[in-house]
């Protein structure tokens, strides 16, 4: 990569509570944090879980598939960094797991997205350090 | 629930400055114009008004300077941070602030620069803001416009239920007529259903340009006394039946963890703002459903119950909405054609619709005596409107509602 990457990266205020989501899609897996007291997956990082208040959180792998919950697709980001990638589409992931996260549907014609269409989990390595956990369809 | 206060508080006054895109001026000067237009209105002097509250997204002025340059001395006031939803939630604070002997007369206020300062669609000073909390997960993806965020709502609901694009325009329609009845509007032109389809696409699949509201720089104020005090004031009082904000769904700042994501605050508010007031859906007589898009309106209409879930295309494209119609929905124009000022103009309006005063282009409009000719460039005040709803929204998760009674 030759000219810098100019849009927002993750760099959490709290880095304890999110590292663990970071360090693994820099290994190319995607983890979310489950309750040990009422099995309860949920997204995104808290101390605490949403369902039964447990502090006894630990982060479980998870299969990286899903369906697309709903998605928009922008023809202008507000953001200037992103007009590169426009038309392109920000998503909400529903986990087979359970919890839904926002991320960006990749590797698709704008007009073959359905909402509850089968997604996976692609990891886009977008600086040596950040790793973004997008999806394409399945 | 206190049902106790019905009928006990009015609105006295409402005012506002002119809505432009390039005011040059200062949110204090734009906002202290607005309460003294709206203190006139009522018939009120400086020593009257001993309340302030006012709503800001770190856009306006605080209260402290503009009560300064309008010789007020506030027994009560507070700057509240809110967009969306925060003026019928701040008329139920003024009730509470009213009834607890806090004050006796409290100035409602919403001074933006909406267009020339901080943009609602995200550009300007807000989109250089640093990324904390739930943003961590949503900026990197480049979520950051209101838009954005409340099309996740829209997209679901549009392919659950077969809602199309033509169906949407309807309520751009609808406004754009009311609008050209409207001196004070910044997009008077009427728009047909061709114009919307051919605008270009903002948002995939849901909002092209003119489904979105009009960004605009501007300060509203309403007033809000006892009802016995309102009797004695210069304008027919308008009595406040019931009021409710800012009511959520379950989920907070990540609502799209929580189905049916297809679902807005309505549906919590709804019932109870009806149960509050005493009135039915029957009883209403005219609308302000909040339009920042033609599909926040669309989907109040569904879930405050004027309709059932998944027929608000039906509601909307029927003729209801439209002057003229059963229950006509922001006849100013609303956010798509009068001005975006974050909810102030639809409770102003709907003010001026039960006073029977609306400032439309009846040459004896401020008295009272309107044509009811619909047609460009004529009236726009309901006829005979007796009990009036607002619907503000603040996200798919977060709403308010008023209901009046002349
Ligand atoms: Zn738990």
């Amino acid at each position: 990569m030759t000219t810098e990457y100019q849009k927002p990266l993750p760099r959490p205020l709290s880095p304890e509570l999110t590292k663990p989501f970071w360090d693994a899609a820099n290994r190319h897996e995607l983890v979310m944090p489950r309750c040990q007291k009422c099995d309860h997956f949920f997204f995104y990082p808290r101390e605490e879980c949403p369902r039964c208040l447990s502090p006894d959180i630990q982060w479980a792998s998870v299969s990286g598939r899903g369906r697309l919950h709903t998605y928009t697709i922008v023809h202008q980001p507000v953001n200037p960094a992103f007009r590169e990638d426009a038309p392109h589409v920000y998503s909400v992931i529903q986990l087979d797991e359970g919890p839904r996260m926002i991320s960006n549907m990749v590797e698709c014609d704008l007009d073959d997205l359905r909402v509850d269409m089968p997604v996976v989990a692609v990891y886009d390595d977008v600086t040596p350090d950040w790793t973004l956990v997008k999806f394409k369809p399945a | 629930m206190n049902t106790s206060l019905r009928g006990k508080y009015c609105i006295a006054g409402v005012g506002e400055t002119e809505f432009s895109r390039g005011s040059n001026r200062t949110t204090r000067a734009m906002g202290a114009e607005a309460i003294r237009n709206a203190m006139n209105d009522a018939g009120l002097k400086p020593e009257d008004v001993d309340g302030m509250l006012s709503y800001h997204g770190g856009d306006s002025t605080p209260s402290t300077s503009i009560m300064y340059d309008l010789g007020l001395r506030p027994n009560f006031y507070m700057d509240c941070s809110g967009g969306g939803s925060s003026t019928e939630a701040l008329v139920g604070l003024a009730m509470g602030a009213i009834e607890a002997g806090m004050a006796d007369t409290v100035a409602i206020f919403r001074s933006m620069n909406g267009y020339s300062q901080m943009r609602i669609g995200g550009t300007g000073v807000r989109a250089a803001s640093p990324i904390t909390g739930i943003d961590l997960l949503k900026r990197p993806y480049g979520m950051i416009s209101a838009v954005q965020q409340f099309s996740f709502t829209f997209t679901r609901h549009m392919m659950e239920y077969g809602v199309k694009n033509e169906d949407l325009a309807h309520i751009k329609v609808a406004h754009s007529n009311h609008a050209s009845n409207n001196p004070k509007a910044l997009m008077k032109q009427r728009v047909t259903v061709e114009d919307v389809m051919n605008s270009r696409w903002i948002i995939r699949p849901v909002a092209h340009l003119l489904d979105c509201c009009l960004e605009t720089d501007n300060a509203t104020c309403v007033i809000v006394t006892s009802a016995e005090r309102a009797r004695d004031l210069k304008q027919k009082p308008v009595y406040i039946l019931g009021v409710q904000g800012r009511g959520t769904k379950p989920g907070g700042d990540f609502h799209y963890q929580h189905g049916p994501i297809s679902r807005v605050a309505g549906y919590y508010v709804g019932p109870r703002v009806f149960e509050l007031a005493g009135v039915t859906h029957d009883d209403v007589d005219v609308t302000g459903c909040y339009d920042a898009f033609t599909y926040t309106a669309l989907l109040q209409f569904e879930d405050y119950g004027w309709c059932e879930k998944g027929e608000g295309k039906d509601y909307v494209t029927s003729g209801i909405i439209n002057l003229g119609g059963r229950r006509p929905n922001n006849t100013s124009g609303g956010h798509l054609c009068e001005a975006y000022t974050h909810g102030m103009n639809m409770v102003i309006e709907n003010v001026r619709q039960l006073r029977g005063t609306v400032d439309d282009y009846c040459p004896q409009a401020l008295e009272g005596v309107h044509t009811y000719d619909y047609s460009e460039g004529h009236c726009r005040q309901v006829r005979d409107a007796e009990v009036s709803m607002n619907m503000g929204w603040g996200t798919p998760a977060v709403g308010s509602s008023l209901i009046m009674r002349r």
